[in-house]
């Protein structure tokens, strides 16, 4: 049956099957790694060969504890190189894969949770404010997450405009879909749990995963839009023409945008980083989705310095009542302990501020990152404090000392122009572009929120806007947006500063006058839709209706308020002081004056 | 038939390199074991090529040698019993294979022991038995997989090929030249194994002889996992008591239904690029 010619030529071709092996066989074990194959008490093939020091990080994420695959998943059990980094995920923590790596089993299910409901991964205000602001929804605000977002098919204006300009923020746009504005920042845990790649830094083997977030990741996002983080840290963006004006104040941020140095916030002075006032519910959320951050932030200034008026904010209990895991969590990592009785400070959901501790009759903070104490001095009552007609006032009405300001925006699309897509990862046809005459700083501008208290402002989008080639609309807009500058300051702002200001009352720059029968106001560069208004202005005295902001219910002051704080305007020069009779009942003071029971020296000698 | 003889030593040498394999497989940790026995292990992964190999060899071999009978219209030669157990061989070869499959444990392996498991499940009455007995119940290891693999349907196997071929075992030539051509198949075609976890959105695939039953489940009902393969015998079967127009028929209704078969393989291949 079988011939001889065929025995031989499947002996032939089953020497070279066999050489072809022994080839292979060499190739294997000359690759194999060497070191040992399991670590955390299971297999894990990736130590054999990533035996190096510098691949281990060492902590609680050392390699021997945890291994590679438990964080950059791939194939543990291959000690193949190719089949070992199949499916490997190079950023650990990307939210496309948390489930997986710092959200799996044993872990950080819980916080891999929160991280993506919270609004740094859902981004739905930005998305709700600029769809509103194109005219797409009738109020700012909604769920719609920028991931969503991005994914569309057929984007609308606003929503290309979002995926082009605001998208590379938000914690679902990989590192690698990022421009030069964030560099370094990684789409998920990593973004602040993972130290930031300089530009031109010595690339790191492995770099280090910390919990105590440093401010320069805060940084990496936070110093865009109301650019808080330069704020904080005293530091006001400019534009490239403005730089000159700086001085010695001059200075370059870590993307070289030009920026002049301003006066830090109080709290940055004395040391707190980002992560020493903010709770872990404020950065990482509590598992709802709020819609916008103010609703997600817990901390208030109440809850470390007191209420000032016996407010409900600044709420205490004690540690032997506090439920929240994570905190204790956060404790039991650092090798601390709170005794059950010890009183502890809440914020406004009811999380417990563990870094600030009673202390004697009053209060500690203590430093994240150093474990160092600070006194934190309690809202003291006092005239300045107390003082009737501030009722409704926050506390960072005062004390924000300056906001970066910008009230000449114009956006503008060109559908000849080409930039980066963060819906698509490239560069894809039509560019927005965004100038202004300058960014200043300046105390900030006051605001009523919804809830009809009292807080900083400024132009959010005082702007001209033209996407008439995106099939967008075409129009201007004059809104204020309110948000805590961080730029607290030790000593509140003067009466003169908002009683005074035709700017903190939302009149914009101008010439006040308050000497006649009814206060008047010059604007410096009328509005050109309106000569009364300032064009950086945000409200005038004669409005039927004050100011529209960013939120639903925030408002400018309604003429009526505006008379009443000019009212007071006119007395604050003289009677400087807050302990002053006049002050105690302003409008029976008012009356007096008025019948003649008391007199005026400012209008005698006027 | 020289086929059919090559075939049968195919089958000894599949079952050989398995008896040489199964010291280094765990039922527990299938995966584990096999990346050992390819990375770690001297010669592993040949020795693994020449398991998998001469059983493809074999399968093939088999369904080749059925071609054969029937087009030579040798088939009568079998005593009914025997052309029906010998008609038997193809499913049993295909679920010794498909155990050999699924002791990969890995993703693929995983996905197709849950479809098989589904499919098996679909039969009346007996179905969740069967499921359970040929491939364990749900989250227990792949013990009962590799004992039906190594033993009930290598066996049966064994021995329909046996009574087929009147012997009970392969010519010594034959064997040596399905051993040769073996080993110059693992050593020229590695085989390799499939992913760990299932890549995100991908489309595994299961076996290869079996992503025409893999296609064709994506729109039709479970129970077609059984009922088509079962038509098919049923058909190929009848062949041998049929003559003339009826059996032209029973012959295009098998082709058909392969050139079925061909289609949706392809088109799942196509889906899965």
């Amino acid at each position: 049956m079988f011939r001889t010619r065929s025995l031989v030529a499947l002996l032939l071709l089953a020497l070279a099957g066999l050489l072809a092996a022994l080839g292979r066989e060499g190739q294997r074990e000359a690759t194999r790694g060497r070191g040992s194959d399991r670590a955390g008490g299971k297999v894990e093939r990736c130590v054999t060969c990533h035996v190096r020091p510098e691949e281990d990080q060492g902590g609680a994420h050392a390699r021997a504890a945890v291994g590679c695959s438990s964080c950059h998943l791939g194939n543990e059990l291959a000690f193949d190189k190719a089949r070992a980094h199949a499916g490997m995920e190079p950023e650990p923590g990307a939210l496309r894969t948390v489930s997986r790596t710092c959200g799996r089993a044993g872990c950080h299910v819980r916080e891999a949770r929160r991280v993506s409901t919270s609004l740094m991964a859902r981004a739905s205000g930005i998305v709700s404010v600029n769809r509103w602001v194109f005219g797409e929804i009738p109020e700012p605000r909604g769920t719609a997450t920028m991931a969503e977002t991005l994914a569309k098919a057929d984007p609308s204006p606003a929503e290309r405009h979002l995926g082009k300009l605001c998208a590379g923020c938000h914690l679902h746009t990989l590192r690698e879909n990022r421009d030069d504005a964030i560099h370094g920042n990684g789409s998920g845990c990593a973004s602040c749990h993972v130290a930031r790649k300089l530009p031109g830094a010595v690339p790191r083997p492995h770099p280090a995963i910390d919990a105590r977030v440093t401010d320069d990741r805060c940084l990496g996002c936070h110093s865009r839009s109301g650019r808080i983080a330069l704020t904080y840290e005293g530091l006001h963006e400019v534009e490239k023409d403005q730089a000159g004006a700086c001085g010695d104040a001059a200075t370059t941020l870590h993307d070289g945008r030009p920026a002049c140095r301003a006066e830090a916030d109080v709290h940055r002075l004395a040391g707190l980083s980002c992560i020493d006032c903010h709770l872990h519910t404020d950065l990482m959320g509590d598992g709802r989705a709020w819609e916008h951050s103010e609703e997600q932030v817990e901390i208030t200034c109440e809850a470390c310095h007191g209420p000032a008026r016996g407010g409900s904010e600044g709420k205490e209990t004690t540690w032997s009542e506090v439920t929240d895991p994570i905190s204790r969590d956060l404790l039991r990592q650092r090798g601390e302990t709170r005794p059950p009785d010890e009183r502890v400070r809440l914020g406004r959901r009811g999380t417990p501020l563990w870094n600030l501790r009673p202390s004697g009759a009053g209060w500690v903070t203590l430093r994240k990152g150093q474990g160092v104490a600070l006194a934190t001095k309690q809202t003291p009552i006092d005239p300045n404090h107390v003082l009737p007609g501030h009722e409704r006032l926050t506390c960072s009405s005062c004390h924000a000392a300056w906001a970066p300001t910008c009230s000449t925006c114009h956006t503008r699309y060109e559908s000849d122009g080409r930039q980066w897509d963060f819906a698509r990862s490239a560069e894809t046809a039509g560019r927005w572009v965004e100038t202004s005459d300058g960014y200043t700083a300046r105390p900030p501008a006051l605001a009523v929120r919804a809830d009809g208290r009292i807080a900083p402002a400024v132009p959010g989008m005082v702007m001209d806007l033209d996407a008439t080639a995106a099939g967008g609309p075409k129009g201007s807009r004059r809104l204020y947006s309110s948000f805590d500058p961080h730029s607290t300051g030790k000593k509140a702002r003067a009466c003169e500063s908002c009683h005074l200001s035709s700017w903190a009352l939302g009149l914009g720059t101008g010439t006040l006058s308050l000497t006649g029968s009814r206060p008047a106001f010059r604007p410096a560069t009328p509005a050109p839709d309106e000569p009364r208004m300032a064009s950086d202005a945000w409200t005038h005295l004669d409005a039927e209706h004050p100011g529209v902001g960013t939120r639903v219910g925030l408002r400018s002051l309604d003429a009526k308020e505006l008379r009443r704080t000019l009212a007071v305007g006119a007395c604050v020069s003289c009677h400087k002081d807050a302990r002053d009779p006049v002050w105690k009942d302003f409008e029976a003071s008012n009356a007096r004056l008025a019948i003649g029971r008391t007199r005026c020296a400012f209008s005698t000698k006027g | 038939m020289i086929l059919g003889r090559l075939t049968y030593g195919l089958l000894l040498v599949a079952v050989l390199s398995g008896l040489a394999l199964a010291p280094f497989w765990s039922a527990a940790r299938p995966l584990e074991s096999l990346e050992t026995l390819n990375g770690a292990t001297p010669w592993g992964f040949w020795l693994r090529g020449v398991h998998a190999l001469s059983s493809w060899g074999f399968l093939l071999g088999t369904l080749a040698h059925l071609v054969e009978v029937l087009s030579k219209k040798t088939d009568g030669r079998l005593s009914p019993g025997v052309w029906w157990r010998s008609v038997a061989l193809l499913p049993v070869s295909i679920l010794a294979l498909l155990g050999g499959f699924l002791m990969r444990g890995d993703a693929e392996a995983q996905a197709a022991l849950a479809v098989w498991r589904e499919v098996s499940a679909s039969i009346p009455v007996v179905g969740r038995a069967l499921a359970a007995l040929l491939l364990g119940v749900p989250g227990s290891d792949l013990a009962p997989v590799a004992l039906h693999h190594a033993g009930t349907f290598t066996l049966l196997a064994w021995l329909l090929t046996a009574e087929h071929g009147k012997t009970l075992a392969p010519d010594l030539r034959s064997t040596v030249l399905a051993a040769l051509g073996s080993f110059a198949a693992a050593g020229l075609l590695p085989v390799s194994l499939g992913p760990a976890i299932a890549p995100a959105g991908a489309l595994l695939l299961g076996p290869w002889y079996l992503l025409g039953l893999q296609g064709a489940l994506l729109h039709l009902p479970v129970t077609a996992g059984w009922l088509l393969p079962l038509f098919l015998l049923a058909v190929v079967g009848l062949v041998r008591h049929v003559d003339g127009r009826w059996r032209t028929t029973l012959l295009a209704v098998a082709a058909a239904w392969s050139a079925g078969y061909l289609a949706f393989t392809v088109r799942l291949l196509l889906a899965a690029r």
